[in-house]
């Protein structure tokens, strides 16, 4: 054997056991494999902690059980959830609190969280610090924000009766708390606070990637500032509102510690949203069956509704 | 040689570390949200100390998991096969883990180490469906704080019946500075979340004009004359406002203590809340009788084992809960937790020193317990959690929609029985 053959031995020696089970991962044929491998450890995480937990819920809806276990078909088949939740008036009026709910809270965020972006968008004195007052609900924790609404909102010691008994606009306090039209718009009121600074950032993050030039064409062909907004910025920005519109439509309905904190979905079941009633059914009457049941239909609403506003709202308009 | 003497050297260090190795090998899980708690928590700390003392081969894992997710995360345990070894759970929520099989059967365990519970306040509420699941940690009566110099403003004396009480509650309810918001309540009552806390906060009421929720058959009965001239009573209170609106519990003890409510009827843990109070107001904190008899109270938190649990570990546990229920330990009990322990005799000479209105608890734990009062209804147990919020709404529907209160016991009566 020469030196040459010698040398081409030892080089090629390396290259075969570089490969998985003799495939060798670097060549551009093997590129999708390369792929798949390194996608793998994410995707088995993401069967183990969403997937499996999720098939683990359907299962649980169709076992009549007080208490779940980690395997499937643990007892015998039944429809008896479904058919007690449909017919259940508890039900209904959870739907129709959460429809409401979303109604309201989505509109409002989104037109305040418009307005403050729009604001904020403007070139003037101290707007880093506006920004960062729009910005100021969303980073704080939501049960350390909804605690302290609790207290502002306080009857007897609240300090929004006091201001609202001082200036005139109420004649004694008011129980917030105490009856279903007050809760409700108290947890309207703390939702938004909550929610519109999200949508107020990412409004602002689209009105930025708007050129200027499209403005300036639109004030030479005579558009005034409503025309420019509604044919120039709101058809720009139309996929960015898209997506804040279906992640906040998502967030009211599955906000749980807002509700819970404020009212605990109270009075009268006033504020008893699908959150809520899933949290009541599993953990304080022990029934996971029937939890079950509630949040597999809740993931069904959820679902339906996403994939609706996807479609309707991921284009832009021009 | 070199190696021959480093292995002799590891071989001896071996040796000297295998018994401590085997003597460590045995822990046993607890988990309790008086993790850290002063009063009990220290309590639970010096029977860990004492079991670990005369047990050196076992280690008590002691783990804090806070009250409000602490059924929440029992559940899991169980539910994943691996419960805590020492089960601690709360009077009211232990029939639902009984039910599923979960705890062990105590009775035989009692019979065998001749344990006497004669006497040991609420251990009946342990028995459920004929079956000792728990040993009782804590029975308690309720009795009354107040505010010595919110009385003296008002021109009213320590109230001892109702009459007086309510008569107390409306002189003590004060707007000082005229300008619409009251500054001072007479006394305060859970009206916040409708869950147990609003209906046993109710039932204090109901119990004075000799109403129950369930008689001691089980049979409901919150639509009798009694038990609604109790609802009107506590609905006097809310509807002429001498309570602070829309608050929970905790919040009216805070006011308490604040000197901004005159009169609390309390369990034994508003001692705390009189302790923490300012220079100045906490001298004017007194305690009395409550002037609502009998008293509401009950079991309060229970202590077991699962049957999962392997019985090694069981008989280890055992021994932990015998240590716990001595005479020694349960007079520490009363000492450092500030309340009568459920073990007769158990309050002495340091426990009266510790807690100088330790005999009105006392007293208010005898009368409690000599009417057979429990916080849970006979015949709701499993049922409660549920049954407190079925129960709470309709005083809420009752109060916003200003319904006839028996229309609203009514109600109630029918959702309690379709429950059971």
């Amino acid at each position: 054997m020469s030196e040459l053959s010698q040398s081409r031995t030892a080089v090629a020696a390396p290259r075969r056991s570089s490969g998985l089970f003799g495939i060798d991962l670097a060549s551009p044929k093997h590129a999708n494999k390369l792929g798949y491998l390194l996608l793998a450890p994410a995707a088995l995480l993401i069967l183990a902690i969403l997937v499996y937990p999720m098939l683990l819920a359907i299962d649980i809806s169709f076992h009549d059980v007080k208490f779940a276990t980690l395997s499937f078909g643990a007892s015998e088949y039944t429809l008896a959830n479904y058919q007690k939740l449909f017919s259940s008036p508890d039900f209904w009026n959870a739907i129709r609190v959460t429809g409401q709910l979303l109604l309201v809270v989505t509109t409002i965020s989104m037109a305040v969280g418009m307005g403050t972006a729009l604001l904020v968008n403007q070139q003037f004195r101290g707007r880093s610090f506006a920004r960062m007052l729009i910005a100021l609900p969303w980073a704080i924790p939501e049960v350390v924000a909804v605690v302290t609404w609790v207290w502002i909102l306080d009857a007897s010691f609240g300090v929004l009766n006091w201001i609202l008994i001082k200036i005139g606009l109420v004649g004694g306090p008011v129980s917030w708390f105490s009856s279903p039209g007050t809760a409700f718009s108290a947890v309207t009121m703390v939702m938004v606070w909550k929610g519109y600074p999200f949508i107020s950032i990412m409004i602002l993050a689209g009105l930025q990637s708007i050129p200027e030039e499209y403005y300036q064409a639109a004030k030479v062909d005579g558009a005034n500032v409503f025309q420019r907004f509604f044919w120039v910025t709101i058809p720009c920005i139309a996929p960015v509102l898209g997506v804040t519109l279906i992640l906040t439509v998502l967030w009211v309905f599955r906000d749980f510690s807002i509700i819970y904190v404020l009212t605990g979905g109270g009075p009268v079941g006033a504020t008893e949203t699908l959150a809520i009633m899933t949290y009541e059914e599993a953990f304080n009457f022990f029934r996971m069956g029937y939890a079950s049941s509630i949040g597999v239909v809740t993931l069904i609403i959820c679902a339906v509704i996403s994939a609706f506003l996807v479609k309707k709202t991921s284009h832009a308009i021009y | 040689m070199k190696l021959t003497k480093t292995l002799t050297s590891l071989l001896l260090a071996g040796t000297m570390m295998l018994p401590g190795a085997a003597m460590a090998e045995t822990t046993l899980n607890f988990v309790s949200w008086q993790v850290g708690e002063k009063g009990y928590g220290d309590w639970w700390n010096a029977v860990i100390a004492e079991f670990e003392a005369t047990h050196p081969d076992v280690k008590i894992d002691f783990t804090l998991v806070p009250r409000d997710g602490y059924t929440d995360a029992m559940i899991t345990q169980f539910a994943a096969g691996a419960p805590p070894d020492i089960v601690h759970l709360t009077s009211f929520e232990y029939q639902t883990f009984a039910d599923n099989g979960w705890l062990e059967d105590l009775g035989p365990w009692i019979e065998k180490s001749g344990m006497d519970l004669d006497g040991w306040a609420g251990q009946g509420a342990c028995v459920w469906k004929g079956t000792t699941n728990c040993i009782m940690l804590l029975y308690f009566g309720y009795i009354m704080a107040y505010n010595e110099q919110l009385l003296e403003e008002g021109g009213v004396a320590v109230p001892t019946t109702w009459d007086e009480y309510l008569a107390a509650a409306r002189a003590t309810t004060f707007d000082r500075d005229g300008d619409g918001i009251k500054d001072v309540y007479g006394t305060g009552v859970h009206l916040a979340t409708a869950n147990s806390s609003y209906t046993n906060d109710v039932l204090i009421y109901v119990l004075s004009a000799g109403g129950r929720w369930t008689n001691k058959d089980g049979q409901v009965t919150i639509n009798t004359p009694e038990t609604i001239e109790g609802i009107n009573r506590w609905r006097t209170i809310v509807e002429e406002e001498l309570t602070p609106m829309g608050m929970v519990g905790g919040d009216i003890d805070q006011l308490f203590m604040e000197g901004k409510v005159a009169l609390r009827i309390q369990g034994p843990w508003i001692n705390g809340f009189v302790q923490r109070a300012e220079p100045g107001i906490k001298e004017h904190l007194k305690y009395a009788a409550s002037p609502l008899q009998p008293p509401l109270g009950g079991s309060s938190n229970v202590i077991t084992l699962a049957s999962e649990t392997p019985q090694e570990k069981k008989e280890l546990a055992w021994e932990f809960i015998q240590l716990a229920t001595s005479q020694k330990f349960q007079e520490l009990y009363s000492e450092l937790g500030a309340s009568p322990a459920p073990r007769p005799g158990a309050v002495n000479e340091a426990a009266f020193a510790a807690v100088p209105h330790m005999q009105l608890l006392i007293d208010a734990t005898n009368a409690a317990s000599a009417a057979g009062v429990d916080r849970i209804p006979t015949g709701l147990e499993a049922q409660n959690n549920e049954f407190a919020k079925v129960a709470a709404e309709e005083f809420q529907r009752m109060l916003i929609e200003k319904l006839p209160t028996e229309e609203t016991a009514a109600a109630i009566q029918a959702e309690a029985e379709m429950l059971q």
